[in-house]
């Protein structure tokens, strides 16, 4: 059996591994988008409000 | 809520870190002495191009590759200790978790710069990305090493939040006002109420689910820069796992020894990583070191007993060639690390003239040291078939002599036992990256048989790596506590309730 280079499928998947330059835009995608996520996890934390503002020194036990 | 740390754990945390005094500028002088000149001669191999170091095809990777995947390797360490161990709600983790989380994040980084050092033209790494193809393995090597180092440093500094937000409500009065701003800077307004606690814990054990498959993709990628070749002695399946148990267990080595550098260095840390440390890791530590060694068993016996005809000649010269010192040298230092682990296992009894003992162990070790090396430096002398064997069974029993000979010492000894076993861990895994790279580098597909042996510049930057990873964790732990103190608070909180 040959390989289905016929169908658009493969065709795009031949282009994505194939293309100079293709590589660095999927990193640049996957680092962009980590650094995004712990910068929204580190606003999230550091902006959380509470009824008592009683600072604590380690984590309450449950 | 109250604060369970008294004064002096204050003052014994962070004070130190307020204090340059003279055993901290000895300590960076020294390990300027040691790095400085592989600079120099980095410097000079700018200049003078690859051509000052051994490599050459097909040896186009040595010692700096070698180096790559044994930093690799040691970053494992945090991965394994902080996610692992916080995920299970292991109590004995806490002193130890912010040592492991930063020399995973330190041991990526000097990594990095091997990359560096082994390009001729370093000017040239913005073309990896400019033309990067995704199906290449240095490619998504590329990808897993930034996200890991990434998502490394962003655990880091999660778990320092609450330290460094305590470091600028502790900041003596005569600090320097840089340093103030430093940690006001960092510690991102932290106020420490019960929600941010929350949300904090809960990123923590977010990121240490994450943590756990990029740590594993990473070096099950690095291995497939090898094993995804028609290379002999590279080809194969089992090389990603083995990468793995490998990181881990050199990882767990380099821990060891940090751990036991920081206590040295700052004595009143041994009142919070205390021999519980040393005597629960060290039971994964032997369990390390038998997967190690099956994973080991197997490679050799698959590859020696089909004798295939291009990957034979690269375990023959692993077994009775020109790397028999490096592959044999690295399973004798395994097994005397296995030997060291179970004796600090077993109960000691007690013993008739241990000095003597010790005393003879010494000097079998000595006796053993010097017939290996009659044996690996293959003078013409030695090589008849009996004086060499003859050597061998003398080796053998100078070996084990000297293993049951300090067994005593071993076992009256459990940190600087456990420390020799882990720089044995490292040096052997080191030798173990380089039987993975050189001996079919050297006997390559189409080139079959070619030599390499790193040069001066080589060996010379090869230390410096060591000397800035040995750097940037002692100025790092100048300005961080390496223990880290809400932990050890927490600890204790855990420790009170549960009647401790």
């Amino acid at each position: 059996m040959n390989f289905p280079m016929e169908k658009p499928l493969f065709q795009f998947f031949y282009w994505l591994v194939n293309t100079p330059g293709i590589g660095s835009v999927v990193i640049g995608l996957l680092v962009g988008a980590a650094v995004t996520i712990f910068f929204l996890t580190l606003r999230w934390i550091v902006s959380a409000k509470n009824e008592s503002e009683e600072a604590l020194p380690f984590p309450p036990q449950h | 809520m109250q604060p369970i740390l008294t004064a002096q754990d204050r003052e014994n945390l962070v004070s130190p870190l307020f204090k340059f005094d003279r055993q901290f500028w000895m300590t960076i002088a020294a390990l300027l002495v040691v790095t400085l000149p592989g600079l120099v001669l980095y410097v000079r191999q700018l200049f003078l191009g690859l051509g000052v170091t051994d490599l050459n095809r097909p040896v186009f990777w040595g010692a700096y590759l070698v180096n790559f995947i044994f930093l690799i390797g040691i970053s494992m360490a945090g991965t394994v200790i902080s996610a692992v161990l916080h995920l299970l709600h292991v109590e004995w983790r806490r002193p130890i978790t912010r040592i492991a989380e930063s020399l995973t994040v330190f041991g990526l980084m000097t990594a990095g710069l091997q990359i560096i050092m082994d390009m001729g033209r370093p000017d040239r790494l913005i073309n990896t990305l400019l033309y990067g193809r995704l199906q290449a393995p240095l490619m998504w090597d590329i990808a897993s090493l930034t996200l890991y180092l990434l998502t490394a440093s962003f655990a880091l500094y999660l778990q320092l939040l609450p330290d460094i937000a305590f470091m600028r409500d502790s900041t003596p009065a005569n600090a320097p006002t840089w340093r103030k701003k430093l940690y006001s800077t960092l510690s991102l307004g932290w106020r420490g109420n019960k929600e941010q606690w929350a949300r904090l814990e809960k990123a923590i054990t977010a990121v240490s689910v994450i943590l756990i498959p990029i740590g594993v993709s990473l070096h099950t990628v690095t291995s497939w820069l090898f094993s995804t070749t028609v290379q002999p002695g590279w080809k194969s399946t089992i090389l990603g796992p083995y990468f793995v148990v490998g990181a881990i267990y050199s990882g767990m080595g380099l821990l060891f020894i940090a751990v036991a550098f920081a206590t040295q260095y700052n004595h009143h840390l041994k009142g919070y990583i205390t021999d519980t440390f040393y005597k629960n890791l060290g039971w994964i530590f032997i369990v390390m070191s038998f997967v190690w060694f099956y994973f080991t068993l197997n490679e050799t016996l698959v590859v020696t007993t089909e004798q295939e005809t291009l990957e034979f000649p690269v375990m023959a010269a692993k077994l009775f060639g020109e790397f028999a010192p490096a592959f044999w040298g690295m399973n004798l230092l395994m097994v005397a690390t296995t030997w060291i682990l179970i004796a600090l296992k077993l109960s000691a009894k007690p013993r008739k003239n241990p000095l003597f003992k010790t005393a003879t162990g010494v000097v079998m070790t000595v006796l053993a040291v010097v017939t290996f090396l009659a044996l690996a430096l293959n003078f013409p002398a030695l090589s008849e078939p009996f004086v060499e064997l003859g050597l061998l069974i003398a080796f053998i029993v100078f070996f084990i002599l000297a293993l049951l000979g300090l067994t005593g010492w071993f076992q009256a000894h459990l940190i600087p036992s456990t420390v020799i076993a882990s720089a044995f861990v490292l040096f052997g895994m080191w030798l173990e990256r380089w039987n993975i790279l050189m001996p079919t580098l050297t006997h390559a597909r189409i080139i079959p048989y070619t030599t390499y042996f790193p040069t001066v510049t080589e060996i010379a930057l090869t230390i410096s790596t060591f000397g800035i990873l040995t750097l940037i964790f002692v100025v790092f732990y100048k300005f961080f506590p390496s223990v880290s103190i809400w932990e050890v608070e927490a600890g204790r909180a855990v420790e009170m309730k549960n009647g401790g």
